[in-house]
């Protein structure tokens, strides 16, 4: 951690006590979320194998609260290892033409349900497969802004939003040496589009189901399309094209129990360098279009409120690795990964202190006959909660 | 033809319908604004009366119902912690919140430092206050004040059914304090801190919770301590509010062969109780039953 980032920390500190002491009445909503993990697996090549491993203990400081009568605002600071300011951002909630919001800043994007939501108030621990494929290990989060609709509809809620952001999540990716992608990407926003669709079936149980697109420009790169490496090559925009569907189910019976069906794919059509048939000197280099998707379903049952049990299964192209990277892994459209998940989780009081026992089964497939034996691996995770964060919409 | 006329119609009426819409948090209140507001005023509530709304799940359905609202009525004093993110997702800028805790006067203030260590407290005072009779007529001239200012036009339209309801209410007290004249100054086990404002109406002690803390569900060692409580003294009951389990008064009752009485606390709690009075008549008859 650096001097810098230690005296950002201290006077984040001190405006907030400034802030305690003067202003008493209007202080913000202030939440830390700890969160400690440790775990042990059977893959017989790496360090941690049979042994008890202790994760680095993670957490996020939340400060939230109302600006005006219009709007709230959120600061999120994540520490694990690093420190990260993980979310910034105010979001108008009223007062705008045709009722629409607006959030601007940098925070978890809206494509799909889970993205939106911090891991710790997932009922599991491991991001899922193609989270960490196509959206990379922090999740899908971005800065710029969007503007949501809520479609004048009296029977069920429906919203559409619309963002334009500056693709740091793609941009923050690692770089492959096989693809070469040495270019920067440029100055070129993305965009994410998402209709969400919420209903009652009935008193005790709702649905909601949601489409989400994403798309822009990945990456540049010069193609040498000639084959003649005397010749630059010209700089081309590599796009991607994402498009998901999510789907969650709710059955809550009384205030004891809850049973919940969440789902969601994602397709991935992007362009990727290849090369082709043999030029002079080289290779001839293309452009091509891949297709590749990655989905997970998982079920959680909670039972005498304190006690949540579930399982997941998830599909990607792509192999999950210790690095997982938004732009070389998606564009993996050879090898794809399963995993096999069942946890079970203790909630003592409402989500003040969780534990959580999760079994993660990974199974690899290699198109080119490479055999890697499954992983399994146990980890055993306690969150606790200080301050007001604690209720979460559907 | 036909239809666009029908259409046209429907639009037109619903253009015309110049009622006032109202949003509760609670049933209780819906009840209260249902008797006051008349047909004058086109009432929905939020929380069911069989949910616990210390608990309740932010779901995009009630943000629905609160979109067109003029006014939303809430208990206030932090039971309704998911009020504002409802009305934030609602996106109504013109919803105007009123909370009827206002002119309550509030019982269990918490003194001295306070934490979660005490489970889940309301540092501004219990909020059950409904459940003395006498507060719904401050509930009720609240609302009958806010609803005339909405819509001066029927000022005395609500004024004359307030007046009808706090008549209905105050016979019955009557007949409420004549059938609780049995559990004065008896004491009795309670699930949760919920009957703080009605055993001081009613005239009985608590002498014990089953749950350890606001909030914290039971645990063994504290049901052994309400067990050796209830042996040591003439309690002849646990009160609890029908949307919990009775796991736990279950347990205590085996040891001890204390009555449990379940009863709802909000109207809609049961198929049978469908207002306020009928709410107060259900308690009352369970617990004076169950003595």
């Amino acid at each position: 951690m650096g001097l810098r980032m230690i005296q950002r920390i201290i006077l984040f500190g001190f405006m907030l006590n400034i802030s305690a002491w003067s202003q008493t009445t209007v202080n913000p909503d202030i939440s830390l979320i700890g969160r400690f993990e440790t775990f042990t697996n059977n893959v017989k090549d790496s360090p941690e194998y049979g042994k008890l491993n202790f994760g680095t203990p993670g957490f996020e400081l939340l400060v939230e609260g109302y600006l005006n009568p219009y709007a709230r605002a959120r600061a999120t600071l994540a520490y694990e290892e690093e420190f990260d300011p993980e979310e910034l951002y105010a979001e108008v909630l009223r007062g705008l033409p045709l009722n629409l919001q607006i959030k601007a800043g940098k925070y978890l994007v809206g494509f799909g349900k889970l993205n939106t939501f911090h891991p710790h108030t997932w009922p599991f621990i491991a991001r899922p497969l193609s989270h960490q494929i196509f959206f990379g290990q922090e999740g899908f989060n971005d800065i710029g802004l969007d503007l949501s609709y809520m479609l004048p509809i009296e029977e069920m809620y429906s919203s559409i939003t619309l963002g334009i952001y500056r693709g740091e999540a793609i941009a923050n990716t690692l770089v492959s040496d096989e693809i070469q992608l040495t270019e920067t990407r440029g100055n070129v926003p993305i965009w994410i589009g998402r209709w969400s669709n919420f209903v009652s079936l009935s008193d005790y149980k709702s649905l909601e189901v949601g489409l989400s697109a994403s798309s822009g420009v990945y990456a540049r790169r010069p193609v040498n399309e000639s084959g003649d490496s005397t010749l630059a090559g010209e700089n081309k925009p590599l796009n991607y094209l994402y498009t998901g569907l999510d789907i969650k189910y709710k059955f809550v019976p009384d205030i004891y129990t809850a049973f919940t069906i969440q789902a969601e794919g994602l397709i991935n059509y992007r362009d990727v360098p290849r090369s082709g048939d043999p030029g002079i000197h080289m290779p001839k280099e293309m452009v091509t279009s891949i297709t590749t998707v990655g989905l997970f379903i998982s079920t959680d049952y909670t039972f005498n409120r304190q006690f949540s049990i579930g399982a997941k299964y998830d599909y990607t192209y792509g192999i999950i690795g210790d690095t997982p990277s938004f732009t070389t892994l998606a564009n993996d459209d050879q090898n794809t990964t399963q995993g096999l998940y069942a946890w079970i989780g203790y909630y003592p009081v409402e989500e003040s202190l969780v534990l959580r026992l999760e079994l993660e089964h990974l199974m690899f497939d290699y198109e080119n006959g490479i055999s890697r034996r499954p992983e399994t691996t146990a980890t055993l995770q306690l969150i606790f909660s200080l301050g007001p964060h604690k209720a979460h919409p559907f | 033809m036909k239809k666009k006329i029908i259409l046209f119609l429907v639009i037109l009426a619903a253009a015309l319908d110049a009622r006032l819409n109202v949003v509760t948090t609670t049933t209780v209140i819906y009840d209260i604004v249902r008797q006051v507001g008349g047909e004058h005023v086109s009432v929905d509530y939020i929380c069911r009366g069989d949910q616990d709304p210390h608990f309740l799940e932010i779901l995009p359905s009630y943000m629905l119902k609160i979109r067109k609202a003029d006014l939303m009525f809430q208990n206030g004093l932090g039971l309704e912690l998911w009020a504002q993110k409802l009305i934030d997702g609602s996106r109504n800028a013109d919803l105007k919140l009123v909370d009827l805790s206002n002119n309550i006067s509030k019982k269990g203030i918490p003194t001295g430092k306070i934490d979660a260590s005490q489970g889940d407290i309301h540092p501004f005072g219990n909020p059950h206050y409904w459940l003395d009779p006498e507060n719904i007529r401050i509930m009720a001239t609240d609302i009958m004040h806010e609803l005339s200012l909405q819509d001066p036009d029927n000022r005395s339209y609500f004024q004359s059914n307030y007046d009808r309801f706090i008549a209905a209410i105050e016979q019955k007290m009557k007949t409420w304090h004549a059938q609780t004249v049995g559990i004065k100054d008896k004491q009795f086990i309670v699930y949760h801190d919920t009957w703080i404002y009605f055993a001081e109406r009613f005239g009985f002690k608590v002498a014990g919770y089953v749950e350890p803390k606001p909030g914290i569900p039971p645990t063994p060692s504290h049901n052994a301590e309400l067990i050796r409580l209830i042996s040591n003294n003439d309690i002849p009951m646990i009160i609890m509010e029908n949307y919990y389990s009775d796991s736990s008064p279950n347990q205590i009752s085996e040891a001890t062969g204390i009555k449990i009485v379940k009863v709802p606390i909000y109207v809609y709690g049961l198929e049978n109780v469908h207002t306020y009075i009928d709410l107060m008549d259900e308690i009352i008859s369970r617990i004076t039953a169950g003595e």
